[in-house]
């Protein structure tokens, strides 16, 4: 046999020796465990109220970040202030992945409700992404307490009276009624033409 | 981390590309290792030239223990790589012929396309062969091959797990097999070849 040969078989029979010792190496792509996704979803953490994201909007918080789930025509006809579009069918792009996976920013995601954000928040943790929450009541209660708060009751005690008139200014600060509704809400409203009245000569009187 | 093409790191015409390249290393090294000669071929089935054998489990062992250490360091991940199901008897029947093919006509189907393109006429035959055998193959195949090939299916078998031991003991297992047979064949060829006279083994064209 050639010295060539004689090394060949050496060096398979040596990367076989260390390879037999090494354990099987399998990549899962990583899943958290039904278990602990089950208790992650019943701890019920993952809200934030619509009070917390009308004070981080107004107070221009770094840290959270606004993602509408909805589609992308919905989110043209209203959304809120600063929100980032990531439709819902759209989530495992590698692109949006981006948003979801990482540990900077406080990820908020709201739809009309809450089921469809909540289905995304499941999705996104059970793939193991932290830092992602859900505004909780979506739109429609962002409509209902913070653009349209409700009137506390005579029986209301002072933290609701407080609340009222967070939500009240923080209406006022989001255009009021309906919101970002109109697509450019800086347009001008056309003011109605004064035509300036003739002034008649007097009728009567003294001549 | 690998492997490219299924994780969509490359196109695929850059799959493409990169397939005529290696496949370029793979006609270069089949006609290195003298494998579009004949007789060096049908040796193994003869006892008197074992070249295929060496460089066959050469290939494999080097190539299975490179991926397996490339899959333990991260640089592939091997759950990705494609291999098709397991359909054993199909398996066996076409093994059986294509050995059939391999000795009366000398070559197997990927050296015959080596060797008809250093331009041998028995190796072009042997091309057109092929093709013949696949057109009636698939002429027929309703009727007479459909229940045999879908009989026998095991699913994707990685023998490892099968065995249940971990994939390094079996590779393991397979080079011991591969090394034992290496000594077991040279020295098989050694005797075979003394038995000979000179003129014998100058008329078979062989060196070493």
């Amino acid at each position: 046999m050639k010295k060539l040969d004689k090394y060949i078989m050496g060096l398979l029979f040596v990367g076989a020796l260390i390879l037999a010792f090494l354990p099987n190496k399998r990549y899962a792509y990583h899943q958290i465990k039904s278990k602990d996704l089950l208790y992650k979803t019943n701890l019920n953490l993952r809200y934030y109220s619509t009070d917390d994201i009308a004070k981080a909007i107004i107070s221009k918080d770094p840290s959270i970040l606004l993602i509408d789930v909805r589609t992308p025509k919905e989110y043209a006809d209203f959304t809120l202030p600063g929100a980032i579009n990531v439709p819902y069918d759209s989530i495992t792009n590698t692109k949006n992945l981006s948003y979801f996976k990482q540990d900077v920013y406080n990820v908020v995601m709201f739809s009309n409700g809450s089921s469809l954000a909540d289905e995304v928040w499941l999705m996104l943790s059970r793939m193991g992404f932290e830092n992602n929450f859900v505004m909780k009541g979506g739109l429609n209660q962002w409509i209902e307490t913070i653009i349209r708060p409700p009137r506390p009751t005579n029986l209301a005690g002072q933290k609701e009276w407080e609340q009222y008139e967070f939500r009240k200014s923080a209406s006022a600060y989001f255009g009021g009624a309906g919101g970002q509704v109109n697509s450019n809400p800086t347009a001008p409203t056309p003011t109605p033409v004064v035509v300036p009245q003739k002034k008649t000569g007097s009728i009567g009187g003294c001549e | 981390m690998g492997p490219l093409f299924p994780q969509n790191i490359i196109t695929e015409p850059v799959n493409l590309l990169i397939a005529v390249l290696i496949g370029t290393g793979f006609g270069f090294a089949l006609e290195a290792a003298g494998f579009t000669n004949t007789r060096k071929l049908a040796g193994v089935f003869y006892g008197y030239d074992f070249v295929v054998l060496k460089v066959f489990f050469t290939a494999a062992m080097t190539a299975a223990i490179g991926l397996f250490f490339m899959n333990y360091f991260g640089l592939i991940d091997l759950q990705l790589i494609y291999y098709p199901s397991t359909y054993w008897l199909p398996t066996i029947v076409g093994g059986l012929i294509m050995a059939l093919g391999f000795i009366v006509g000398g070559f197997c189907p990927g050296t015959s396309f080596c060797a008809a393109s250093t331009g041998k006429i028995d190796a072009i035959t042997f091309v057109g062969g092929v093709f013949i055998g696949i057109i009636g193959y698939g002429l027929v195949y309703t009727p007479v091959f459909s229940k045999l090939r879908a009989s026998g299916k095991m699913g994707r078998v990685n023998i490892a797990e099968w065995l249940g031991i971990s994939d390094g003991l079996f590779i393991f297992i397979v080079t011991i097999i591969a090394l034992v047979a290496f000594v077991v064949v040279t020295k098989l060829q050694a005797k075979w070849n003394a038995k000979r006279s000179d003129e014998f083994l100058d008329d078979l064209g062989l060196d070493d």
